[in-house]
């Protein structure tokens, strides 16, 4: 015991004469939710469209109000208005506009006639995720100029959708808010726990720790409370600044902060056991570099933290089955946002507690008491 | 009666790869003694420390350190000897003073035990004022000497050094020598030391090793292994005609007080007895085997001519490092002979 609290004591004392990294633990996560939070969008906003009127028509008169409506409500569209088709066309292929819209001049006569009235939409396909968001913004709002004609009475026959929110409204920052502070887990693990091993070895005072007489379960079992420790406690700061920054509310006192508590705890501890599984036997802080670089991304993008799970492919569906963060990020929304119990969430807690003692097990039995 | 025998090694090999790094090793170091183990660098001394600090396992063979074989109890012998590794291990983020109460703490010193020992400790090597001021602030010299006093916080029965005055000033040397014999004088403990200085084997230990290729080549006391090469002085002729080299070399082993020679570049090195008195007498024969010498010195034997009569070779010399060409040379040379 005595030898175990000296282990921890040694490493946490190393990490607080490092204030700038404890500083940057903190501040990094919470870019990342900045920074996060503005590239993905939820929704796509100022898509800059052209567009050429070739008809003087009421229909096209409509298309265009429908267009300026978009623009002004959904703001999905930025639209600029050209007068050449060719000007506009060559404006996509330069990268200058998303789209080209071109109505041509027998548009509206086409739709009094009832012949195949078409209106010519060029989208930049190679940005294949704002063609397809431009696509469906503006098919709807000119599919839509029609239906205001129709007499206003209710279709009695028509079967109306009726959604309903069951929670209280989470916008899309907010739902981020658990991925940023599995983040700031994550790079916990990365700069404490293992990696002052793996320091410890390349500075090659790794000899001083070998020679004394710890038990390697001791010094594994050390470097990963310590780990723990500033992870809990950053990762736990992390949390909070970030509720406070997207306005998510303490209100629902002592059982959830508990339960966040237990989860962060958990995730951290099932999170470092791991990489000292990876990395006990790297001698060199650059291998710790490359190989938690690459495990950030794989184990935090298919964790549901910005995409939901059920939209995967089954090959990553099943990968998700074993990543920690899927359990960790799934435990934290149903906290945050659902105001649950434990629980609903213990199966969770289960997974994590159990690969925990697994990835333990196998870093004490791999670490290597010789030099 | 013969004292008990605090270290008893025989057999023992280790292997690199195709490096035979310690071929086939016995020795016995009794209780109480200053064991040195003297040799190049690449000998095979670090090796035959790191196993006998249960650092590496051997491959063959059978050591007994202190209580226990070194296969079989590692961790006994662990709390029972001190090591100061080859490479500065001190935590340069921690202080002097936290290097030593976490390093008494890992053998299970009792408190306050732990606290006069270290205080006494730090005294005895000077570091006192600083003790409280982070290792990174440190000279390699007080590192060392850190490291020394952080190696002796839990007495240990058996004390390693390996290389402790490597990339010293010859001043600090001087310092980490005294504080070893000092604390020698004061406190009965088994020490081995390993070292490529001659001076330092010389003057500080009772019986000496010489390695060299991972093999004992001799072992005896500094005095008999110097005792037993022919010749108690030697001259150093450096010849400025190579040409005539052999014609020289001839001519003086005829010489009855000449026991040896032998050529190290321009050097010739005429193991005689009786240096001073007989050098114009040797002068006389080189010169009329129509050489022209530069220099002439007079050289009273030492272990390095010990070391050389056995070897062969001078000390200086050093096999080329191995570095990988798939890693590089950015990993530090753990594995290091």
């Amino acid at each position: 015991m005595i030898k175990l609290l000296a282990v921890i004591e040694r490493d946490m004392k190393k990490f607080m004469r490092n204030p700038v990294v404890i500083l940057m633990s903190l501040m990094m996560p919470l870019l990342y939710l900045v920074i996060l939070g503005n590239s993905f969008q939820g929704k796509f906003k100022g898509l800059p469209v052209a567009v050429v009127n070739q008809d003087s028509g009421t229909y096209a008169i409509r298309v265009m109000e429908n267009l300026r409506a978009l623009e002004a409500g959904t703001k999905t569209v930025n639209i600029l208005y050209l007068k050449d088709r060719n000007k506009a066309v060559n404006g996509v292929r330069n990268g200058i506009y998303k789209a080209a819209l071109v109505i041509p001049p027998d548009f509206s006569k086409r739709i009094v006639l009832s012949r195949k009235p078409e209106i010519g939409l060029f989208l930049d396909n190679t940005d294949n995720i704002s063609a397809e968001a431009i696509r469906n913004a503006i098919g709807g709002s000119i599919r839509a100029i029609r239906q205001e004609y129709l007499p206003v009475r209710e279709k009695l026959d028509e079967i109306y959708l009726r959604s309903t929110d069951l929670y209280s409204m989470v916008d899309y920052y907010q739902s981020l808010v658990p991925g940023v502070v599995i983040m700031a887990i994550f790079l916990g693990t990365m700069i404490s726990g293992v990696f002052n091993l793996v320091m410890d070895k390349f500075l090659g005072i790794n000899e001083s720790y070998l020679l004394a007489p710890v038990s390697r379960g001791v010094i594994v079992l050390g470097l990963i409370i310590s780990g723990l420790t500033i992870t809990t406690i950053t990762a736990l700061a992390v949390f909070g600044i970030s509720m406070l920054i997207t306005g998510i509310p303490f209100s629902r006192g002592i059982d959830q902060g508990i339960s966040i508590i237990i989860v962060v705890v958990l995730t951290t501890m099932a999170l470092l056991s791991m990489m000292f599984v990876f990395l006990g036997r790297a001698n060199h802080p650059r291998v710790v570099g490359i190989f938690s670089g690459f495990l950030n991304v794989i184990f935090f993008f298919p964790s549901g933290a910005v995409y939901p799970i059920e939209s995967f492919p089954n090959w990553l569906k099943a990968f998700a089955k074993i990543n920690p963060e899927a359990y960790a990020v799934h435990a934290l929304k149903t906290i945050l946002f659902k105001d649950a119990g434990f629980r609903i969430i213990s199966s969770d807690i289960l997974f994590l507690i159990a690969f925990t003692a697994i990835m333990m097990s196998l870093a004490i039995v791999t670490f290597k008491r010789t030099l | 009666m013969q004292k008990p025998y605090s270290i008893e090694v025989s057999g023992l090999t280790k292997k690199f790869g195709e490096i035979t790094a310690v071929n086939d090793v016995s020795f016995t170091v009794s209780e109480g003694e200053f064991f040195g183990f003297l040799g190049p660098n690449g000998a095979g001394k670090t090796t035959l420390i790191r196993i006998l600090t249960t650092l590496l396992k051997p491959l063959t063979g059978k050591a007994v350190v202190s209580c226990c074989d070194v296969s079989e109890d590692p961790e006994s012998i662990r709390q029972k000897i001190g090591v100061v590794p080859q490479a500065m291990t001190s935590d340069l983020d921690l202080t002097g003073y936290e290097n030593m109460d976490i390093y008494g703490r890992f053998y299970s010193v009792p408190g306050r035990e732990r606290k006069e020992r270290i205080a006494s400790l730090l005294d005895m090597v000077g570091l006192t004022n600083r003790a409280q001021d982070l290792v990174a602030t440190y000279s390699g010299g007080m590192r060392r000497r850190l490291e020394i006093a952080r190696a002796l916080v839990h007495t240990p029965e058996v004390l390693f050094l390996d290389e402790p005055t490597l990339g010293l000033d010859p001043q600090s040397r001087r310092v980490v020598w005294e504080f070893i014999e000092n604390f020698r004088a004061k406190n009965s403990l088994t020490i081995i030391l390993s070292t490529h200085y001659m001076e330092e084997a010389e003057s500080l230990c009772d019986r000496v090793a010489i390695i060299d290729a991972g093999k004992i080549i001799a072992l005896d006391s500094p005095e008999n292994l110097k005792a037993q090469i022919p010749g108690n002085d030697i001259i150093f002729l450096s010849l400025s005609d190579l040409s005539k080299a052999d014609a020289v070399q001839t001519a003086v082993a005829k010489i009855p007080f000449v026991h040896k020679i032998q050529m190290e570049d321009n050097i010739m090195r005429v193991y005689v007895d009786n240096g001073a008195q007989n050098l114009p007498s040797l002068m006389e024969q080189v010169k009329e085997s129509g050489e022209t010498v530069s220099s002439v010195t007079i050289h009273r034997q030492s272990l390095e001519d010990v070391f050389i009569h056995y070897t062969g070779k001078s000390i200086r010399d050093e096999e080329a490092k191995k570095v990988s060409f798939l890693i590089g040379a950015g990993i530090p040379r753990t594995l290091g002979r």
